[in-house]
Protein backbone atom coordinates (compact mmCIF):
# COMPACT_ATOMS: atom_id res chain seq x y z
CA UNK A 1 0.00 0.00 0.00
CA UNK A 2 2.36 2.63 -0.98
CA UNK A 3 2.27 5.65 -4.04
CA UNK A 4 5.01 7.30 -5.20
CA UNK A 5 3.84 10.86 -4.89
CA UNK A 6 4.73 11.56 -8.33
CA UNK A 7 6.90 10.52 -11.60
CA UNK A 8 8.90 13.50 -11.74
CA UNK A 9 13.04 12.33 -12.01
CA UNK A 10 15.13 15.29 -11.27
CA UNK A 11 17.49 15.45 -14.27
CA UNK A 12 19.81 18.13 -16.31
CA UNK A 13 18.00 17.51 -19.73
CA UNK A 14 16.99 19.88 -22.68
CA UNK A 15 13.28 18.22 -21.81
CA UNK A 16 13.80 19.58 -18.32
CA UNK A 17 14.44 22.88 -19.09
CA UNK A 18 11.67 23.36 -21.57
CA UNK A 19 8.62 25.53 -19.83
CA UNK A 20 5.91 23.01 -18.71
CA UNK A 21 2.83 24.44 -20.93
CA UNK A 22 5.23 23.19 -24.14
CA UNK A 23 5.35 19.93 -22.66
CA UNK A 24 1.89 19.52 -22.01
CA UNK A 25 1.10 21.13 -25.49
CA UNK A 26 3.29 18.19 -26.84
CA UNK A 27 1.05 15.93 -24.93
CA UNK A 28 -1.82 17.28 -26.69
CA UNK A 29 -0.15 17.69 -30.17
CA UNK A 30 0.27 13.93 -29.51
CA UNK A 31 -2.65 13.00 -28.35
CA UNK A 32 -5.03 15.14 -30.68
CA UNK A 33 -3.88 13.75 -34.01
CA UNK A 34 -3.59 10.01 -32.69
CA UNK A 35 -7.41 10.28 -32.10
CA UNK A 36 -8.34 12.37 -34.86
CA UNK A 37 -6.46 12.64 -38.37
CA UNK A 38 -6.12 9.41 -40.02
CA UNK A 39 -5.54 6.42 -38.79
CA UNK A 40 -2.14 5.71 -40.47
CA UNK A 41 -0.79 8.56 -38.10
CA UNK A 42 -1.65 6.51 -34.88
CA UNK A 43 1.25 4.28 -35.10
CA UNK A 44 4.16 6.52 -36.72
CA UNK A 45 3.68 9.05 -33.97
CA UNK A 46 5.51 6.60 -31.58
CA UNK A 47 8.53 8.20 -33.26
CA UNK A 48 8.42 11.90 -31.76
CA UNK A 49 7.64 9.75 -28.47
CA UNK A 50 10.73 8.34 -28.20
CA UNK A 51 12.46 10.94 -29.53
CA UNK A 52 11.24 13.43 -26.69
CA UNK A 53 12.01 9.89 -24.52
CA UNK A 54 15.47 10.15 -25.47
CA UNK A 55 15.69 14.45 -25.09
CA UNK A 56 14.48 13.71 -21.71
CA UNK A 57 17.26 11.61 -20.97
CA UNK A 58 14.84 9.22 -19.10
CA UNK A 59 14.69 6.33 -21.48
CA UNK A 60 15.05 4.05 -17.60
CA UNK A 61 12.22 4.83 -16.03
CA UNK A 62 10.10 5.17 -19.28
CA UNK A 63 10.99 1.90 -20.15
CA UNK A 64 10.24 0.75 -16.48
CA UNK A 65 7.06 2.17 -16.88
CA UNK A 66 6.04 0.82 -19.71
CA UNK A 67 7.01 -2.55 -18.78
CA UNK A 68 4.95 -1.86 -15.69
CA UNK A 69 1.45 -0.16 -16.57
CA UNK A 70 1.36 0.58 -20.66
CA UNK A 71 2.43 -3.11 -22.22
CA UNK A 72 0.59 -5.36 -19.91
CA UNK A 73 -2.81 -3.13 -20.45
CA UNK A 74 -2.25 -2.84 -24.00
CA UNK A 75 -1.38 -6.34 -25.31
CA UNK A 76 -4.28 -7.63 -22.56
CA UNK A 77 -6.61 -5.33 -24.50
CA UNK A 78 -5.15 -6.21 -27.98
CA UNK A 79 -5.80 -10.13 -27.89
CA UNK A 80 -9.21 -9.39 -25.99
CA UNK A 81 -10.31 -7.09 -29.17
CA UNK A 82 -8.83 -9.35 -31.62
CA UNK A 83 -10.60 -12.02 -30.23
CA UNK A 84 -13.44 -10.73 -28.90
CA UNK A 85 -14.44 -7.79 -31.62
CA UNK A 86 -17.64 -9.21 -34.03
CA UNK A 87 -16.39 -7.43 -37.34
CA UNK A 88 -14.45 -8.46 -40.26
CA UNK A 89 -14.87 -11.25 -42.77
CA UNK A 90 -10.91 -12.48 -43.68
CA UNK A 91 -10.58 -15.09 -41.17
CA UNK A 92 -7.23 -15.49 -40.37
CA UNK A 93 -7.37 -18.23 -37.77
CA UNK A 94 -9.86 -19.59 -35.25
CA UNK A 95 -9.43 -19.89 -31.77
CA UNK A 96 -11.86 -22.68 -29.77
CA UNK A 97 -14.82 -21.08 -31.38
CA UNK A 98 -13.94 -17.62 -32.27
CA UNK A 99 -13.27 -16.07 -35.37
CA UNK A 100 -9.97 -13.43 -35.51
CA UNK A 101 -10.14 -11.79 -38.02
CA UNK A 102 -7.89 -9.73 -40.23
CA UNK A 103 -10.58 -6.72 -39.54
CA UNK A 104 -10.68 -6.92 -35.71
CA UNK A 105 -7.18 -6.62 -35.15
CA UNK A 106 -6.41 -3.87 -37.33
CA UNK A 107 -9.00 -2.03 -35.52
CA UNK A 108 -7.84 -3.36 -31.99
CA UNK A 109 -4.11 -2.38 -33.35
CA UNK A 110 -5.29 1.12 -33.87
CA UNK A 111 -6.83 1.63 -30.35
CA UNK A 112 -3.58 0.14 -28.60
CA UNK A 113 -1.52 2.53 -30.76
CA UNK A 114 -4.02 5.81 -29.56
CA UNK A 115 -3.28 4.41 -25.97
CA UNK A 116 0.09 4.08 -25.88
CA UNK A 117 0.20 7.36 -27.67
CA UNK A 118 -2.10 9.32 -25.17
CA UNK A 119 -0.38 7.19 -22.27
CA UNK A 120 2.83 7.73 -23.30
CA UNK A 121 2.63 11.67 -23.58
CA UNK A 122 1.23 12.16 -20.18
CA UNK A 123 4.17 9.73 -18.91
CA UNK A 124 6.96 12.16 -20.87
CA UNK A 125 5.13 15.15 -19.61
CA UNK A 126 4.97 13.64 -16.03
CA UNK A 127 8.16 12.33 -15.61
CA UNK A 128 10.39 15.50 -16.65
CA UNK A 129 8.33 17.97 -15.00
CA UNK A 130 7.60 18.78 -11.66
CA UNK A 131 3.64 19.00 -10.85
CA UNK A 132 4.38 22.06 -8.56
CA UNK A 133 6.15 23.54 -11.57
CA UNK A 134 3.51 22.60 -13.71
CA UNK A 135 0.91 24.20 -11.81
CA UNK A 136 3.16 27.35 -11.08
CA UNK A 137 3.27 27.76 -14.67
CA UNK A 138 -0.24 27.66 -15.38
CA UNK A 139 -1.05 29.95 -12.40
CA UNK A 140 1.18 32.15 -13.57
CA UNK A 141 -0.69 32.10 -17.06
CA UNK A 142 -4.16 32.92 -15.72
CA UNK A 143 -5.35 29.59 -14.01
CA UNK A 144 -7.22 29.91 -10.54
CA UNK A 145 -4.63 29.84 -7.96
CA UNK A 146 -7.04 27.43 -6.20
CA UNK A 147 -6.76 25.19 -8.76
CA UNK A 148 -3.17 24.91 -7.97
CA UNK A 149 -3.63 24.86 -4.14
CA UNK A 150 -6.07 21.48 -4.59
CA UNK A 151 -3.34 19.70 -6.77
CA UNK A 152 0.19 20.51 -4.34
CA UNK A 153 -1.98 20.27 -0.87
CA UNK A 154 -3.80 16.41 -2.50
CA UNK A 155 0.05 15.33 -2.94
CA UNK A 156 1.04 16.90 0.35
CA UNK A 157 -2.10 14.81 2.37
CA UNK A 158 -2.10 11.72 0.42
CA UNK A 159 1.12 10.21 1.87
CA UNK A 160 -0.26 11.49 5.50
CA UNK A 161 -3.15 9.92 5.23
CA UNK A 162 -2.18 6.99 3.23
CA UNK A 163 0.66 6.26 7.22
CA UNK A 164 -3.21 6.95 8.72
CA UNK A 165 -4.41 4.06 6.79
CA UNK A 166 -1.68 1.89 7.54
CA UNK A 167 -1.75 2.33 10.76
CA UNK A 168 -5.73 2.03 11.29
CA UNK A 169 -5.56 -1.35 9.64
CA UNK A 170 -2.87 -2.21 12.09
CA UNK A 171 -4.82 -0.93 15.06
CA UNK A 172 -7.97 -2.43 14.22
CA UNK A 173 -6.21 -5.60 12.76
CA UNK A 174 -4.58 -6.20 16.60
CA UNK A 175 -7.90 -5.70 18.03
CA UNK A 176 -9.22 -8.58 16.43
CA UNK A 177 -11.01 -7.12 13.08
CA UNK A 178 -11.51 -9.77 10.11
CA UNK A 179 -9.47 -8.56 7.19
CA UNK A 180 -9.41 -11.50 5.46
CA UNK A 181 -11.99 -14.46 6.12
CA UNK A 182 -15.47 -14.68 4.67
CA UNK A 183 -17.34 -12.41 2.40
CA UNK A 184 -19.43 -11.11 5.11
CA UNK A 185 -16.85 -10.35 7.60
CA UNK A 186 -14.57 -8.60 5.07
CA UNK A 187 -17.54 -6.02 4.29
CA UNK A 188 -18.10 -5.54 7.67
CA UNK A 189 -14.85 -4.74 8.14
CA UNK A 190 -14.88 -1.50 5.89
CA UNK A 191 -16.79 0.81 8.70
CA UNK A 192 -14.23 0.11 11.45
CA UNK A 193 -11.34 0.92 8.75
CA UNK A 194 -12.80 3.95 6.87
CA UNK A 195 -15.06 5.74 9.78
CA UNK A 196 -11.84 6.79 12.12
CA UNK A 197 -9.57 7.41 8.61
CA UNK A 198 -12.60 9.68 7.50
CA UNK A 199 -13.48 11.77 10.18
CA UNK A 200 -9.80 12.25 11.79
CA UNK A 201 -9.17 14.21 8.22
CA UNK A 202 -12.32 15.88 8.41
CA UNK A 203 -11.88 17.32 11.86
CA UNK A 204 -8.48 19.13 10.50
CA UNK A 205 -10.45 20.84 7.61
CA UNK A 206 -12.00 23.36 9.74
CA UNK A 207 -8.70 24.61 11.14
CA UNK A 208 -6.90 24.07 7.70
CA UNK A 209 -9.51 26.67 6.54
CA UNK A 210 -9.20 29.61 8.92
CA UNK A 211 -5.13 29.12 8.78
CA UNK A 212 -5.25 29.75 4.29
CA UNK A 213 -8.09 32.45 5.21
CA UNK A 214 -6.02 34.07 7.41
CA UNK A 215 -3.31 34.27 4.52
CA UNK A 216 -4.89 36.07 1.87
CA UNK A 217 -6.38 32.51 0.23
CA UNK A 218 -9.26 34.68 -0.94
CA UNK A 219 -7.79 37.98 -2.05
CA UNK A 220 -8.13 38.46 -5.23
CA UNK A 221 -5.29 40.92 -5.39
CA UNK A 222 -2.24 39.69 -8.27
CA UNK A 223 -0.21 37.13 -6.12
CA UNK A 224 3.57 36.87 -6.53
CA UNK A 225 5.77 33.02 -7.38
CA UNK A 226 7.89 31.45 -5.61
CA UNK A 227 8.95 29.94 -7.85
CA UNK A 228 10.43 31.45 -11.21
CA UNK A 229 9.69 29.12 -14.68
CA UNK A 230 11.11 30.64 -17.28
CA UNK A 231 9.73 30.99 -20.95
CA UNK A 232 12.13 31.08 -23.73
CA UNK A 233 11.48 32.06 -27.33
CA UNK A 234 12.77 28.42 -28.20
CA UNK A 235 9.74 27.64 -25.96
CA UNK A 236 7.16 29.28 -28.14
CA UNK A 237 8.58 28.50 -31.61
CA UNK A 238 8.60 24.84 -30.64
CA UNK A 239 4.67 25.57 -29.30
CA UNK A 240 3.60 27.25 -32.39
CA UNK A 241 5.67 24.32 -34.69
CA UNK A 242 3.44 22.01 -32.52
CA UNK A 243 0.18 23.86 -33.56
CA UNK A 244 0.78 23.58 -36.72
CA UNK A 245 1.24 20.07 -36.80
CA UNK A 246 -2.24 19.69 -35.45
CA UNK A 247 -3.71 21.88 -37.63
CA UNK A 248 -1.69 20.01 -40.87
CA UNK A 249 -2.88 16.98 -39.43
CA UNK A 250 -6.76 17.43 -38.80
CA UNK A 251 -6.44 19.37 -42.27
CA UNK A 252 -4.91 15.68 -43.70
CA UNK A 253 -8.15 14.16 -42.08
CA UNK A 254 -10.46 16.48 -44.07
CA UNK A 255 -8.35 16.48 -47.30
CA UNK A 256 -8.09 12.55 -47.51
CA UNK A 257 -11.49 11.84 -46.66
CA UNK B 1 -16.91 2.97 -37.60
CA UNK B 2 -20.26 3.99 -38.04
CA UNK B 3 -20.68 3.34 -34.32
CA UNK B 4 -17.66 4.96 -33.21
CA UNK B 5 -19.06 8.37 -35.89
CA UNK B 6 -22.42 8.18 -34.25
CA UNK B 7 -21.22 8.36 -30.33
CA UNK B 8 -18.80 11.32 -31.28
CA UNK B 9 -21.74 13.46 -32.56
CA UNK B 10 -23.47 12.66 -29.51
CA UNK B 11 -20.12 13.61 -27.14
CA UNK B 12 -20.12 16.87 -28.83
CA UNK B 13 -23.90 17.57 -28.38
CA UNK B 14 -23.17 16.97 -24.61
CA UNK B 15 -19.91 18.58 -24.69
CA UNK B 16 -22.26 21.84 -25.94
CA UNK B 17 -25.20 21.05 -23.71
CA UNK B 18 -22.20 21.25 -20.80
CA UNK B 19 -20.84 24.49 -21.98
CA UNK B 20 -24.00 25.76 -21.94
CA UNK B 21 -24.90 25.02 -18.22
CA UNK B 22 -21.47 25.92 -17.12
CA UNK B 23 -22.01 29.83 -18.62
CA UNK B 24 -25.84 30.11 -16.96
CA UNK B 25 -24.45 28.75 -13.66
CA UNK B 26 -21.16 31.21 -14.00
CA UNK B 27 -23.64 34.39 -14.91
CA UNK B 28 -26.27 33.51 -12.28
CA UNK B 29 -23.43 33.28 -9.89
CA UNK B 30 -24.52 29.74 -8.76
CA UNK B 31 -21.34 28.77 -9.25
CA UNK B 32 -19.27 30.83 -7.43
CA UNK B 33 -21.79 30.55 -4.14
CA UNK B 34 -20.26 26.61 -3.95
CA UNK B 35 -17.01 27.46 -3.82
CA UNK B 36 -16.27 29.06 -0.01
CA UNK B 37 -12.57 28.45 1.82
CA UNK B 38 -14.29 25.85 3.39
CA UNK B 39 -15.07 24.24 -0.06
CA UNK B 40 -11.47 23.99 -1.48
CA UNK B 41 -9.45 22.95 1.39
CA UNK B 42 -12.25 19.83 1.69
CA UNK B 43 -11.80 19.56 -1.97
CA UNK B 44 -7.66 17.78 -1.62
CA UNK B 45 -8.86 15.94 1.77
CA UNK B 46 -11.79 14.94 -0.24
CA UNK B 47 -9.64 13.27 -3.12
CA UNK B 48 -7.10 11.93 -0.75
CA UNK B 49 -10.19 9.91 0.89
CA UNK B 50 -11.39 8.81 -2.30
CA UNK B 51 -8.12 7.60 -3.30
CA UNK B 52 -6.87 6.17 0.06
CA UNK B 53 -10.12 4.07 0.58
CA UNK B 54 -9.89 2.39 -2.79
CA UNK B 55 -7.08 1.32 -1.54
CA UNK B 56 -8.20 -0.57 1.74
CA UNK B 57 -11.27 -1.99 -0.87
CA UNK B 58 -8.21 -3.30 -2.73
CA UNK B 59 -6.79 -4.80 0.98
CA UNK B 60 -10.03 -6.46 1.55
CA UNK B 61 -10.82 -8.09 -1.88
CA UNK B 62 -14.13 -6.41 -2.07
CA UNK B 63 -16.13 -6.89 -5.99
CA UNK B 64 -16.42 -2.62 -5.45
CA UNK B 65 -14.02 0.11 -5.70
CA UNK B 66 -15.85 2.60 -3.80
CA UNK B 67 -13.02 5.64 -5.03
CA UNK B 68 -15.70 8.20 -5.16
CA UNK B 69 -16.88 8.71 -1.75
CA UNK B 70 -14.97 11.88 -1.15
CA UNK B 71 -16.30 12.90 -4.62
CA UNK B 72 -19.89 12.48 -3.54
CA UNK B 73 -19.26 13.76 0.22
CA UNK B 74 -18.14 17.31 -1.58
CA UNK B 75 -21.29 17.18 -3.91
CA UNK B 76 -23.72 16.81 -1.47
CA UNK B 77 -22.64 19.36 0.93
CA UNK B 78 -20.48 22.18 -1.06
CA UNK B 79 -22.79 21.30 -4.31
CA UNK B 80 -22.71 19.75 -7.72
CA UNK B 81 -20.03 22.41 -9.50
CA UNK B 82 -17.86 21.09 -6.20
CA UNK B 83 -18.30 17.73 -7.00
CA UNK B 84 -17.87 17.88 -10.54
CA UNK B 85 -14.93 19.68 -9.71
CA UNK B 86 -13.96 17.11 -7.00
CA UNK B 87 -14.37 14.61 -9.23
CA UNK B 88 -12.11 16.21 -12.54
CA UNK B 89 -9.37 16.91 -10.37
CA UNK B 90 -9.32 13.44 -8.70
CA UNK B 91 -8.90 11.39 -11.72
CA UNK B 92 -6.06 14.10 -12.93
CA UNK B 93 -4.43 13.60 -9.55
CA UNK B 94 -4.59 9.75 -10.34
CA UNK B 95 -2.83 10.05 -13.35
CA UNK B 96 -0.26 11.91 -11.74
CA UNK B 97 0.51 9.42 -9.48
CA UNK B 98 -0.63 6.25 -10.19
CA UNK B 99 -1.64 5.85 -14.08
CA UNK B 100 -1.78 8.62 -17.23
CA UNK B 101 -4.50 6.18 -18.26
CA UNK B 102 -6.86 7.82 -15.70
CA UNK B 103 -7.11 11.35 -17.73
CA UNK B 104 -9.75 10.44 -20.13
CA UNK B 105 -11.85 9.33 -17.66
CA UNK B 106 -12.36 12.79 -15.91
CA UNK B 107 -15.98 13.18 -17.39
CA UNK B 108 -17.33 10.08 -15.53
CA UNK B 109 -15.77 11.10 -12.19
CA UNK B 110 -17.20 15.12 -12.83
CA UNK B 111 -20.84 13.72 -13.22
CA UNK B 112 -20.40 11.28 -10.47
CA UNK B 113 -20.15 14.70 -8.21
CA UNK B 114 -22.24 16.63 -10.29
CA UNK B 115 -25.42 13.89 -9.77
CA UNK B 116 -24.87 13.76 -6.24
CA UNK B 117 -25.02 17.51 -5.90
CA UNK B 118 -28.12 17.75 -7.62
CA UNK B 119 -29.57 14.38 -6.23
CA UNK B 120 -28.96 16.27 -2.78
CA UNK B 121 -30.19 19.76 -4.03
CA UNK B 122 -34.00 18.48 -4.55
CA UNK B 123 -33.43 16.75 -0.93
CA UNK B 124 -32.80 12.66 -2.45
CA UNK B 125 -29.96 12.97 0.12
CA UNK B 126 -31.80 12.56 3.68
CA UNK B 127 -32.84 8.92 4.21
CA UNK B 128 -31.49 5.97 3.25
CA UNK B 129 -34.03 4.99 0.90
CA UNK B 130 -33.53 8.06 -1.23
CA UNK B 131 -29.79 7.43 -0.64
CA UNK B 132 -29.98 4.42 -2.53
CA UNK B 133 -32.05 6.07 -5.19
CA UNK B 134 -29.34 8.78 -4.91
CA UNK B 135 -26.76 6.07 -5.94
CA UNK B 136 -29.05 4.29 -8.40
CA UNK B 137 -29.26 7.42 -10.33
CA UNK B 138 -25.31 8.00 -9.74
CA UNK B 139 -24.67 4.39 -11.33
CA UNK B 140 -26.86 5.88 -14.81
CA UNK B 141 -25.36 8.91 -15.31
CA UNK B 142 -21.96 6.96 -15.06
CA UNK B 143 -23.51 4.67 -16.96
CA UNK B 144 -24.60 6.86 -19.97
CA UNK B 145 -20.96 9.11 -19.83
CA UNK B 146 -19.07 6.49 -19.35
CA UNK B 147 -19.64 4.26 -22.06
CA UNK B 148 -19.20 6.73 -24.92
CA UNK B 149 -15.73 7.25 -23.72
CA UNK B 150 -15.12 3.30 -23.42
CA UNK B 151 -16.06 3.04 -26.82
CA UNK B 152 -14.35 5.79 -28.38
CA UNK B 153 -10.96 5.71 -26.38
CA UNK B 154 -10.75 2.11 -24.98
CA UNK B 155 -12.11 0.40 -28.14
CA UNK B 156 -14.71 -0.97 -25.95
CA UNK B 157 -12.89 -3.50 -24.29
CA UNK B 158 -10.22 -2.27 -21.51
CA UNK B 159 -7.72 -4.22 -19.22
CA UNK B 160 -10.54 -4.52 -16.53
CA UNK B 161 -12.15 -7.19 -15.34
CA UNK B 162 -15.70 -6.44 -16.48
CA UNK B 163 -14.00 -6.34 -20.29
CA UNK B 164 -14.95 -10.54 -20.12
CA UNK B 165 -18.80 -9.85 -19.50
CA UNK B 166 -18.35 -7.12 -22.55
CA UNK B 167 -16.69 -9.98 -24.51
CA UNK B 168 -19.27 -12.82 -23.57
CA UNK B 169 -21.91 -10.33 -24.65
CA UNK B 170 -20.21 -9.82 -28.13
CA UNK B 171 -20.32 -13.41 -28.28
CA UNK B 172 -24.08 -13.74 -28.37
CA UNK B 173 -24.02 -11.39 -30.63
CA UNK B 174 -25.11 -8.31 -29.15
CA UNK B 175 -24.02 -4.91 -31.09
CA UNK B 176 -20.36 -3.26 -28.93
CA UNK B 177 -22.52 -0.29 -28.00
CA UNK B 178 -25.43 -2.60 -26.27
CA UNK B 179 -22.36 -4.65 -24.51
CA UNK B 180 -20.77 -2.04 -22.96
CA UNK B 181 -23.91 -0.38 -22.37
CA UNK B 182 -25.13 -3.93 -20.31
CA UNK B 183 -21.51 -4.60 -18.87
CA UNK B 184 -21.23 -0.82 -17.23
CA UNK B 185 -24.78 -1.12 -16.01
CA UNK B 186 -24.53 -4.33 -14.25
CA UNK B 187 -21.29 -3.35 -13.06
CA UNK B 188 -22.03 0.34 -11.72
CA UNK B 189 -25.00 0.11 -9.46
CA UNK B 190 -23.97 -1.78 -7.26
CA UNK B 191 -20.57 0.50 -6.06
CA UNK B 192 -22.32 3.80 -6.40
CA UNK B 193 -25.46 2.29 -4.28
CA UNK B 194 -22.72 1.30 -1.83
CA UNK B 195 -20.14 4.63 -2.32
CA UNK B 196 -23.73 6.36 -1.74
CA UNK B 197 -24.74 4.54 1.17
CA UNK B 198 -21.00 5.18 2.97
CA UNK B 199 -21.16 8.52 2.13
CA UNK B 200 -24.46 9.15 3.96
CA UNK B 201 -22.88 7.08 7.14
CA UNK B 202 -20.43 9.63 7.08
CA UNK B 203 -22.77 12.61 6.86
CA UNK B 204 -24.40 11.06 9.62
CA UNK B 205 -21.47 11.21 12.33
CA UNK B 206 -20.87 14.90 11.39
CA UNK B 207 -22.28 17.43 13.49
CA UNK B 208 -25.05 20.18 12.18
CA UNK B 209 -22.50 22.75 13.50
CA UNK B 210 -19.81 21.49 11.74
CA UNK B 211 -21.71 20.75 8.42
CA UNK B 212 -23.00 24.23 8.53
CA UNK B 213 -19.95 25.61 7.60
CA UNK B 214 -19.84 24.47 4.08
CA UNK B 215 -22.32 26.24 1.19
CA UNK B 216 -25.12 23.59 1.10
CA UNK B 217 -24.76 21.95 4.47
CA UNK B 218 -28.60 21.90 4.74
CA UNK B 219 -28.88 19.29 2.07
CA UNK B 220 -27.65 17.10 4.61
CA UNK B 221 -30.39 17.38 7.36
CA UNK B 222 -31.11 13.97 8.08
CA UNK B 223 -34.80 13.48 8.39
CA UNK B 224 -35.42 10.33 10.90
CA UNK B 225 -38.79 8.80 12.06
CA UNK B 226 -40.52 8.87 9.10
CA UNK B 227 -41.52 5.57 8.35
CA UNK B 228 -44.80 5.66 6.05
CA UNK B 229 -42.70 7.79 3.38
CA UNK B 230 -40.01 5.90 3.30
CA UNK B 231 -41.93 2.66 2.63
CA UNK B 232 -43.71 3.94 -0.04
CA UNK B 233 -40.73 5.34 -1.64
CA UNK B 234 -39.26 1.81 -1.33
CA UNK B 235 -41.86 0.30 -2.99
CA UNK B 236 -41.53 2.87 -5.65
CA UNK B 237 -37.83 2.12 -6.13
CA UNK B 238 -38.53 -1.61 -6.40
CA UNK B 239 -41.14 -1.01 -8.87
CA UNK B 240 -39.20 0.82 -10.84
CA UNK B 241 -35.96 -0.97 -10.63
CA UNK B 242 -37.81 -4.04 -11.87
CA UNK B 243 -40.02 -1.79 -14.52
CA UNK B 244 -36.19 -0.47 -15.92
CA UNK B 245 -34.74 -4.04 -15.66
CA UNK B 246 -37.48 -5.49 -18.07
CA UNK B 247 -38.30 -3.19 -20.22
CA UNK B 248 -35.79 -0.84 -21.02
CA UNK B 249 -32.58 -2.93 -20.93
CA UNK B 250 -33.68 -4.93 -23.85
CA UNK B 251 -35.23 -2.23 -25.53
CA UNK B 252 -31.84 -0.61 -25.32
CA UNK B 253 -29.57 -3.23 -26.08
CA UNK B 254 -31.99 -5.70 -28.71
CA UNK B 255 -30.66 -3.21 -31.66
Amino acid sequence: MSLDRSFFVPLESPLHRLNPLTKLTFAFAMIIPAFLSVPRLAPALVIPIFIAVFAGKVQKQYLNLSLKLILPAILFMFVMQSVFLPIGETVIFQLGRFDVTQEAMQTAFLTISRIFVMVSSFAILLLTTHPGELMSDLTRRGLPPQFAYVINSTLQILPQMQAKAQTILSAQRSRGLDTESTFLKRVGAVVPLVGPLVFGSLVEVEERAIAIEARGFTSTRPKTFLRDVPDTRTDKIIRWLLLVFVILSLGGRIWLS
Amino acid sequence: MEVITQNAVYFVVVLALMALLFVWAYLTGRMQKEFSTMTWVLIPVAIAINLTIGQIVLVLKLPVYLDSIGTVLVGVICGPWAGALTGALANIIAGIILDPGWFPWFPVAAVIGATAGVMANIGYFKTWWKVVVTGFVIAIMATIVGTPISIIIFGGISASGSSLITAFLLETGRSLLAAVLTTNFIAEPLDKIATSLLAFAIIDGLSTRYLSRFPRGENAAVEKGQKQTELIIALVVVVLLILFGVYILPGITGG
